[in-house]
């Protein structure tokens, strides 16, 4: 049973944080980064928080979030226009961790 | 569990020296003179600490302090395997030692008793620090890797130990649990944190300066304010903006960027450096502390003592921890970042290559660490397998215990040695019962699917644990495991034979075979290497001292109780429950010959040492034998509370053996006595006041305790226990105290627990 969290740390992170949290996608725009995802349970939280405090970074913000869009269906990419979005989708957040 | 081998034999883990180094200041740091001064401070506050997030100069400023000072430093880096408070407190000592020979040496054995309560080792160093007589601070650095409650406990019991002479300084990146709030209302913490460790425009100013940048004025307030003040930020911005052409512009497009501080400036220093000084770092970032050896290990190079001095000299994000070049570390901050460049099959095999040079050098924990960050399983339990009887006498069973939980399940069914091992530690720890089932279970599988590999050491291991667990309330499965186990022994664990001997002489005495339990105590405590299996040879003392007075021999009785409590003494294994019996045998010997008061010290100190969060076998026990000590003294209302207390939890235990027999006894002393109490008639009917007095009679409270707390004089105290004699026809204090209880007079609710 896990919850969707978005925190938000002050500054932008550039590219050499992607792998810093795994399984959670990194967007990072007017002067702050939103590393939001799926948090199994609160020890998985708490070792989000530490590692937040082991970068040196600032936690601005921290709040559950709805779930996400839906998960991209069984067909293979290119199939359709919208299956391809939803690909790419996927593309980025592995990108980023 | 003992092993053959004697302590003189082994010994056990070594010191981890790095961790005792204090890092070296590094030139370039700015003195912080306001900051030395809040340090130095009203010079009356035993424990300060240094509270901020990574960056901010908490470690940096601890050294310069302790530089300045002329006494004597002993520092500690703590690290998450300090969760083990043996670990951490056996370091400690060792700094104490270093003090003076000698100053350590109690609190060093008090460590190796496995098991016991790490608060007496605590007070043994302090009594050492008070012994060495000068001032001394302990620096404690990176107190949030602990999060051990046994950890934390012990540190928090040190700050309210130490003594007029030493100084207890802590740095933590958050506030620990160590009852911060409760300290500060007191008035016994001083506090440093991220506001006044923050640079200050003077001393960005100075630091510039001191850098050689011709920054401006308003450069250097733009830079203050992008980086807040922040420590790691204005050290990394002085790092890039020296080798500048127009550092002005610099800080411009810095202060003008959106970047987090940390990154942008990691990638401007980094940027500058040589490829190869790049690829250096990158690849050593994972490495905890390191040595030029470990690195050219690791990198299959041969100059990294070149490469070493270099970076240390030029910058601050390689710490030096000693003066001769051989250990260091990166800040921890820089290490961290660094690593994120690692890609995710990189890090693993350097690891790999750590574990394998650390396992060269016989620095085992390092090699368990790193192999295990590596996710390589089979090397932990290599090592472990190799290496767990150092743990074991060294008293690190949380350590061992935490390892063999990481392992999987399949490893531990393959090394049987591992579970039984743990199972015994968490059982020595006391544990949840569940935790100790669990591996006692893994243990079992082992037995079962691979049967060539299992020995009577496992054997008598396993069946000792499982007697142990007597205390969770199945008597007679105790005494089945207990034969077991000294079957087991005796067919070729010799060195487990008085812990075997002792687990059942133990099952016996509960289950109400009182000479058979004689009889295996006895040919415990008459082995020759008794006195190095000192649990089992103590628990056997008491047993003989507990059988003896029930057996109405109280000589002998007292004999045993006090060589029992003497070597508990001895040994520092006075504080826990294996000395409890001891002191419940001496209890009931000093009651059968007329020492009442001394009888219900022993039996009180008896029952405070079997105290624990679980209902026990040996608690139950303990509480019915203060009990009945007290219902010798008249002491009902007591006695009915214990005896109560004891009933409760006996009703809990599956089997309960001789419990209920023994707590049914109880329970028809305290009736024949308020029996006897209540047949002589009431004259008059105390008054509110005199009853008042008579509550802290029956408290336990002195004649003054009672005029104080009632503010009434001592002879108005005096004048109404008189009445109080004559009114309930009683000619001493107990009878009186007995007699109103007896006739219902003290409210039972009011009455002490």
């Amino acid at each position: 049973m896990s919850q969707r969290y978005r925190l938000v740390v002050r500054g932008e992170l550039g590219a050499r944080y992607a792998s810093a949290f795994e399984g959670m996608t990194i967007c990072a725009h007017d002067g702050i980064t939103e590393i939001t995802g799926a948090v199994i349970d609160a020890a998985h939280l708490h070792s989000l928080l530490e590692r937040i405090a082991s970068l040196g970074l600032v936690l601005n913000s921290l709040a559950a979030v709805a779930p996400g869009p839906p998960k991209p269906p069984a067909s293979p990419p290119g199939r359709d226009p919208a299956s391809r979005e939803r690909t790419r989708a996927t593309d980025i957040r592995r990108r980023s961790g | 569990m003992s092993s053959r081998t004697t302590e003189r034999d082994s010994p056990g883990l070594r010191v981890i020296e790095p961790k005792l180094m204090p890092p070296r200041v590094h030139p370039g740091t700015l003195r912080r003179a306001r900051l030395l001064e809040m340090l130095d401070g009203d010079g009356v506050t035993g424990f300060t600490v240094l509270s901020a997030t990574v960056g901010y100069g908490k470690t940096t400023l601890a050294r310069s302090w302790c530089t300045e000072r002329p006494e004597r430093v002993i520092w500690l880096t703590l690290d998450a395997a300090d969760d083990d408070p043996v670990r951490l407190w056996t370091h400690l000592a060792t700094g104490v030692e270093r003090l003076g020979e000698g100053l350590g040496s109690a609190a060093l054995s008090c460590l190796r008793v496995r098991g016991a309560p790490v608060e007496t080792a605590v007070d043994e160093l302090m009594n050492g620090l008070v012994a060495y007589g000068r001032a001394v601070t302990i620096v404690l650095d990176d107190l949030h890797a602990l999060k051990s409650e046994a950890s934390l406990r012990s540190i928090g019991h040190a700050i309210e130990r130490l003594p007029a002479n030493a100084r207890l300084l802590a740095s933590t990146r958050s506030d620990p649990a160590i009852g911060l709030p409760r300290l500060r209302a007191r008035r016994a913490l001083a506090e440093v944190r991220a506001r006044e460790l923050a640079f200050t425009v003077d001393e960005a100013s100075e630091l510039v300066a001191r850098e050689g940048i011709p920054l401006s004025a308003e450069s250097v307030e733009l830079l203050l304010e992008r980086t807040e003040g922040w420590p790691a930020g204005l050290y990394l911005a002085a790092l890039w903006l020296r080798d500048l052409d127009d550092p002005d512009r610099g800080v411009r497009a810095f202060a003008g960027s959106a970047r987090h501080v940390g990154d942008y400036l990691t990638d401007e220093v980094l940027a500058a450096l040589a490829p190869e000084t790049r690829e250096f770092l990158l690849r050593t970032s994972v490495l905890g502390r390191f040595t030029p050896q470990l690195c050219d290990a690791v990198l299959g190079r041969e100059d990294s003592a070149a490469v070493l001095a270099e970076l240390a000299r030029s910058n601050m994000f390689l710490v030096a921890l000693d003066a001769r070049g051989e250990w260091y570390r990166y800040h921890h901050l820089f290490g961290e970042v660094l690593q994120l460049g690692l890609g995710p099959e990189a890090a693993p095999e350097l690891r790999r290559r750590a574990a394998a040079w650390c396992r060269s050098q016989d620095m085992v924990e390092d090699a368990i660490e790193y192999s295990a960050a590596a996710r390589d399983a089979e090397t932990v339990g290599e090592l472990l397998v190799t290496h767990h009887l150092e743990f074991i006498q060294s008293g690190r069973m949380l350590q061992l215990l935490g390892w063999v939980r990481w392992l999987p399940f399949e490893l531990l069914v393959e090394y049987p040695v591992l579970p039984t091992s743990a199972a015994a530690a968490a059982a020595l720890l006391a544990r949840p019962e569940l935790e100790v089932q669990r591996l006692l279970a893994v243990a079992e599988r082992a037995r079962r699917e691979r049967p060539r590999a299992w020995s009577p050491y496992l054997e008598a291991g396993v069946e000792v644990t499982h007697a142990q667990m007597i205390e969770h309330g199945d008597v007679g499965a105790a005494a089945r495991h207990g034969r077991r186990a000294v079957a087991a022994a005796r067919a070729g664990a010799d060195a487990l034979t008085v812990g075997a001997l002792a687990s059942l002489a133990q099952a016996l005495f509960f289950a109400g075979e009182l000479d058979e339990s004689r009889r295996i105590a006895v040919q415990a405590v008459e082995r020759p290497d008794a006195p190095e299996a000192v649990n089992g040879y103590l628990v056997s003392l008491g047993l003989l001292a507990l059988v003896d007075a029930e057996r109405e021999r109280a000589e002998s009785a007292e004999a045993w109780g006090r060589q029992a409590i003497g070597l508990a003494r001895q040994r520092f294994q006075a504080n826990w429950w294996v000395a409890s019996m001891a002191h419940l045998g001496l209890a009931l010997a000093c009651a059968a010959t007329g020492r009442l008061d001394e009888a219900e010290r022993e039996a009180a100190r008896g029952e405070q040492l079997r105290r624990s969060p679980q209902p026990t076998v040996g608690h139950a026990h303990a509480l019915l034998i203060l009990a009945q000590v007290r219902v010798a003294r008249s002491r009902l209302a007591r006695a009915a509370h214990d005896l109560q207390h004891a009933q409760r939890m006996i009703a809990e235990f599956p089997d309960p053996g001789r419990l209920p027999g023994t707590a049914a006894a109880v329970e028809h002393s305290l009736a024949a006595a308020r029996a006897h109490v209540s047949h002589r008639e009431v004259i008059e009917d105390p008054t509110p006041a005199e009853l008042a007095v008579l509550r802290g009679l029956a408290a336990g409270l002195s004649r003054r305790e009672i005029g104080e707390q009632l503010y009434i004089s001592l002879n108005t105290v005096k004048s109404h226990t008189r009445e109080l004699y004559r009114k309930l026809g009683a000619t001493s204090q107990a009878e009186a105290v007995a007699r109103a209880e007896a006739l219902g007079l003290l409210d039972r609710s009011q009455s002490p627990g």
